[in-house]
């Protein structure tokens, strides 16, 4: 039983406010993802939360219970470090059956001798337990960080970034393990990371969080399809969103959409009551049009009502590939098959996919809707139901 | 290996073998007189009759093994003195930050800088007032200029290195500070701990002008007993070379001990990464 | 620019002293590489794989136990590094602190005795090249890690070398800088044209950036050829696993022949996949091969397909994709689709296979085992 609560929390660092009133409820057994840019103030909230350090201001409540003036070891938590934090004299069975040796948790060593062998196994690394970290590669020292954490029964794992140091490749198959193994714990977990298909995949939930304030809490296809600014629409899919700044004109029943970057080709917005009377109430009607790479087409034959633009780059991540077309000053981003034959600064055709828009103020970067927000909605309820579900049942 | 290269390394070894009989004869030299009796000092180089003689009489017709003693005891006392401070002051500089940290750092530092004999006689002044001229207390708490600056110095770098989330992962594991420190921090600055109370040692052992004007008749280290075997009419060289041999083993035996540690703990604080 | 040949290039370290000690294993292995004049190219490979220290032989900076290296025309193994004409831009900048961009990027000119006049042109230029312009006057030390890997890459391109070498100069950088780095090299190498070769243990970087990938593991080059070769024609198990995000999914099968057709089987799981007729050759029932498929070449099928269901045993939701895993036995296999629709754990769906697109493998040797007609 962990529910996690920080109420009003803000720490401080000589002249620096790392954390300003954050506020968070992290359910029981709930997996839940702390995602934002390097320096936002993720692993200070962490530590925060593990006693490792103290807030200035506002409470911490594990379970109901303000923890502020609490040990780290009287926390009964479990943390995975950054870069891994394991004892560098110990060997990996050790450093593993370190936590059960602690006065506070303290087994038999027939109880220990199962456990680390257990969370080895596991952790794909009963091989090694007679090893130095020094010996080992950096991927399996993140599995032993692991190992350590996963031998006790905490209320709250803490991770943070634990695949951030490892090549592409084994950054895949860990995610895939952890997300495998994710349904067998049966506790509170809060992960951190900067890597948007970690997020994505592995949260019940997602905080974003930039320079120490909460922008948006939600599951992922909320903070996906209704990112609450611009900040986090950028920061959410990859390739980065398409932000084409534009000029509303109202003409008839409806408006027009011009783009700045070509001036000469008004885009007629769809129908939408909702949309259109949120729009009515901006001031000036320039906004910013956030549309996805996955949303536009391209075409390297002139079409009917397109943008003309040239081929800026074009590259392979991986399955697919990524075309930036150059359209004036601005660039866009396409998604585009694998082992396209084009040259650089070619002409290309784009259109957009105008009922996939996400329409921001240009002003306050704020969301001021999207096209079938209501289904949108719709999904996002049956999501989030489903997510509370997971949580709350008894796995493994 | 080119003969160039054959060429370069004997050169090489030659010259450090040149280099090695220059810095080590004096010490052969005086081993050799320390058998020598004083009828063939003068007249003799490296062939004749090693005597017992001169071992006998420092040894058994002298104080020197009271001198001995009173090296051992100032000497450990002010090693062990700046280990139980310093090392909580090194962790203090390594991992807290706090108003002019680095100007006492350097401060403490300078101590060493100063030169003895400058410092030696105002404090002679202030030792006789306080009653502290000619004790044990007195010569330890001296030797701290010494000593202590080389411990945090070295120690601090020791701690520096070592990333503090290791610390952090402790804690969260569930020991209390005292166990972190004994069994998880202490293990890792074991060889700059060692390394630097050894050489402080041989720093406190070897020191001269402190003894000789802050302390007198009750307390004599070997360093100022050792003159004694000076001003006399006749000079006993042979009574000389074994005193001189007999107070120099410690501090060889401790360097050899050390000497892999020594390089690294020297120069860790010093660079970064 | 000049073109590079590496031919029979092997590199031992050696045990320094001990003469009983064995000998270590090659760090590179008999490696023969040639790359054309303005060409880039990626030598790719898993840390440890000597793509690092083949760089290093080519730079001059590791001693060569055996074999050649050629640049432009001439044999450079006992060339200093200075003298053979090359521009390096690794992994940690090693930009001189206490020196300005501008005096960073012209150290090398100044060394060259260059006149002042042409090195500033040269300096001005090579900054608008590399989009460092309004950095020109600034110390090092302000400096963010994108802003210093374009000044480290200025500095290497400014004395116009014949020969650009880098060593996985974008690691250190989170994954939207590298993005917009890797697009900021690729149109420099439009512009420059200098022959390059890029040392990195990224497969996405290599298939973005390079003309040809030399993919090596354990010192030994296993394939050299263009992204889309590598991508669509492995030779072995190790390009086909290595090359593709998400990797290749490669499983153990055993072949079984029923009603005249062959079929893939696999153990632990009901999964049939038909063998595409142009194998057929090759193999007969109860042959043992590992069967390779990409993850965009399985789809999720309707209810009339010929797929068999199969459990979700992970879906992963990325935004523009989702990603599924089911449980083929003891193999985890990854399927790709743009499909809306959120699976749980413990759902099922029918797994459908564009067998023609499947590779074999050997099974002991893991080398590729290529189809009667050419594909």
């Amino acid at each position: 039983m962990a529910k996690i609560e920080l109420i009003n929390v803000t720490k401080r660092f000589g002249k620096l406010t790392a954390l300003k009133n954050v506020n968070l409820e992290i359910e029981d057994k709930e997996f839940f993802v702390l995602f934002g840019p390097a320096g936002a103030g993720k692993t200070t909230i962490l530590n925060n939360i593990a006693g490792i350090q103290i807030p200035d201001e506002g409470v911490i409540k594990i379970n109901g219970e303000i923890v502020n003036q609490i040990d780290p070891a009287n926390r009964n938590v479990a943390m995975v470090f950054e870069n891994y934090a394991l004892y560098p004299n110990r060997t990996v069975y050790d450093n593993i059956a370190s936590p059960l040796r602690s006065p506070k948790h303290k087994k038999d060593e027939n109880y220990i001798k199962g456990a680390v062998t257990k969370a080895a196994a596991l952790m794909k690394i009963d091989m090694l337990l007679d090893r130095l970290p020094s010996q080992l590669s950096n991927g399996q020292r993140q599995r032993v960080a692991l190992g350590r954490a996963l031998v006790r029964d905490p209320n709250v794992f803490l991770m943070d970034e634990p695949l951030a140091h490892l090549d592409a490749k084994l950054r895949n198959l860990m995610r895939g393990e952890l997300k495998e193994m994710q349904h067998n714990f049966a506790t509170t977990s809060i992960y951190v990371t900067h890597d948007f298909m970690e997020a994505m995949s592995l949260a019940d939930r997602i905080a974003i969080i930039d320079e120490g304030e909460i922008i948006q809490v939600g599951i992922s296809e909320e903070i996906y399809y209704m990112p609450k600014n611009q900040f986090v629409a950028q920061l959410m899919g990859d390739p980065e969103i398409n932000l084409l700044s534009c000029d509303l004109v109202e003409n008839g029943t409806g408006f027009t959409c011009l783009w700045a970057a070509a001036p000469d080709n008004p885009i007629q917005l769809p129908e939408d009551e909702e949309l259109f009377s949120r729009i009515r109430t901006l001031e000036n009607k320039k906004v910013n049009v956030g549309i996805r790479p996955q949303n536009v087409h391209y075409s390297f034959e002139p079409v009917e009502g397109a943008i003309e633009g040239t081929v800026y780059s074009f590259e392979t991540i991986g399955n697919k590939s990524v075309l930036t077309a150059q359209v004036k000053d601005a660039h866009v981003r396409i998604i585009a098959p694998n082992g396209l034959v084009l040259k650089l600064d070619q002409p290309v055709y784009i259109t957009f996919d105008i009922s996939r828009v996400i329409v921001f103020d240009a002003d306050t970067h704020e969301y001021i809707g999207r096209y079938d927000e209501s289904e949108v909605m719709k999904l996002v309820n049956e999501h989030r139901g489903e997510s509370f579900t997971r949580a709350g049942e008894n796995h493994g | 290996m080119t003969a160039r290269k054959r060429l370069t390394a004997i050169l090489q070894n030659g010259g450090l073998a040149i280099y090695a009989v220059f810095a080590l004869f004096p010490l052969l030299w005086m081993f050799i007189l320390t058998f020598k009796s004083d009828a063939e000092m003068l007249t003799t180089t490296f062939v004749f009759t090693p005597t017992l003689v001169n071992y006998q009489q420092v040894f058994f017709h002298s104080d020197y093994l009271r001198y001995i003693k009173d090296s051992f005891i100032v000497s450990t006392g002010a090693v062990l003195i700046s280990v139980l401070a310093g090392v909580p002051a090194a962790y203090a500089f390594a991992r807290y930050n706090f108003k002019k940290k680095e100007t006492i750092a350097f401060q403490i530092l300078s101590f060493k800088f100063a030169p003895e004999i400058l410092v030696v006689l105002p404090l002679y002044m202030l030792y006789r007032q306080m009653g502290l001229y000619d004790t044990y207390l007195g010569l330890i708490w001296v030797y701290q200029l010494i000593s202590m600056p080389l411990i945090i110095w070295v120690v601090r770098g020791y701690f520096e290195d070592i990333s503090v989330e290791i610390e952090h992962a402790a804690q969260v594991d569930g020991y209390p500070w005292w166990q972190i420190f004994f069994k998880v921090l202490l293990p890792l600055i074991k060889p700059g701990l060692v390394s630097s109370a050894l050489l402080c040692f041989i720093f406190a052992w070897n020191s001269f002008t402190f003894p000789l004007l802050l302390a007198g008749i009750k307390i004599e280290p070997i360093t100022v007993a050792a003159t004694k075997y000076l001003a006399q009419s006749t000079v006993h060289y042979g009574q000389m070379a074994v005193a001189a041999t007999c107070s120099a083993l410690p501090s060889i035996i401790f360097a050899i001990a050390i000497q892999k540690h020594l390089v690294r703990g020297l120069s860790f604080g010093a660079v970064k990464g | 620019m000049a073109k590079l040949l590496i031919k029979n290039l092997y590199k031992r370290y050696t045990n320094t002293g001990k003469k009983k000690a064995p000998e270590n294993p090659y760090a590179v292995n008999d490696l023969t590489l040639e790359c054309k004049q303005g060409e880039f190219v990626a030598l790719l490979g898993p840390s440890g794989c000597g793509k690092t220290t083949t760089l290093r032989m080519i730079a001059g900076l590791e001693d060569i136990t055996q074999g050649d290296i050629f640049i432009g025309d001439v044999r450079v193994n006992d060339v200093p590094p200075k003298d053979r004409r090359i521009g390096l831009a690794f992994e940690d900048y090693a930009l001189y602190p206490p020196l300005t961009v501008r005096e960073n990027i012209a150290y090398n000119l100044r060394a060259k005795k260059v006149n002042k006049a042409e090195i500033d042109r040269r300096v001005n230029e090579i900054a608008k090249l590399m989009n460092v312009e309004s950095l020109l006057d600034q110390m090092p030390v302000k400096l963010s890690g994108g802003q210093k890997q374009r000044v480290n890459i200025a500095r290497a391109i400014v004395r116009r070398p014949e020969l650009l070498l880098m060593d996985e100069p974008l690691s250190h950088l989170d994954g939207k800088m590298r993005q917009a780095m890797r697009t900021e090299i690729k149109r420099l190498h439009n512009e420059i044209e200098c022959t390059s070769v890029y040392v990195t243990h990224d497969q996405l970087e290599a298939m973005s950036l390079a003309d040809r990938i030399a993919i090596m593991d354990l010192g030994k080059l296993q394939q050299y050829g263009t992204a889309i070769d590598v991508y669509d024609n492995p030779v072995n198990e190790f390009v086909a696993a290595f090359i593709g995000e998400p990797p290749m999914n490669i499983l153990e099968t055993t072949v079984i022949k029923h009603e005249n057709e062959f079929y893939f089987t696999f153990q632990g799981s009901s999964l049939r996949i038909l063998v595409p007729r142009r194998y057929y050759s090759k193999v007969h029932d109860g042959f043992a091969v590992k069967m390779g498929v990409r993850p965009m070449d399985l789809y999720i099928g309707s209810e009339e397909s010929k797929g068999t269901y199969e459990r979700v045993v992970i879906f992963e939701n990325l935004g523009d994709e989702r990603r599924i895993g089911v449980r083929v036995g003891d193999h985890l296999v990854m399927l790709i689709t743009a499909d809306e629709k959120r699976y749980r754990h413990g759902d099922v769906i029918k797994l459908d296979v564009n067998e023609q697109k499947t590779h074999l493998f050997d099974i002991e040797t893991g080398n590729r085992i290529y189809s009667d007609e050419p594909r």
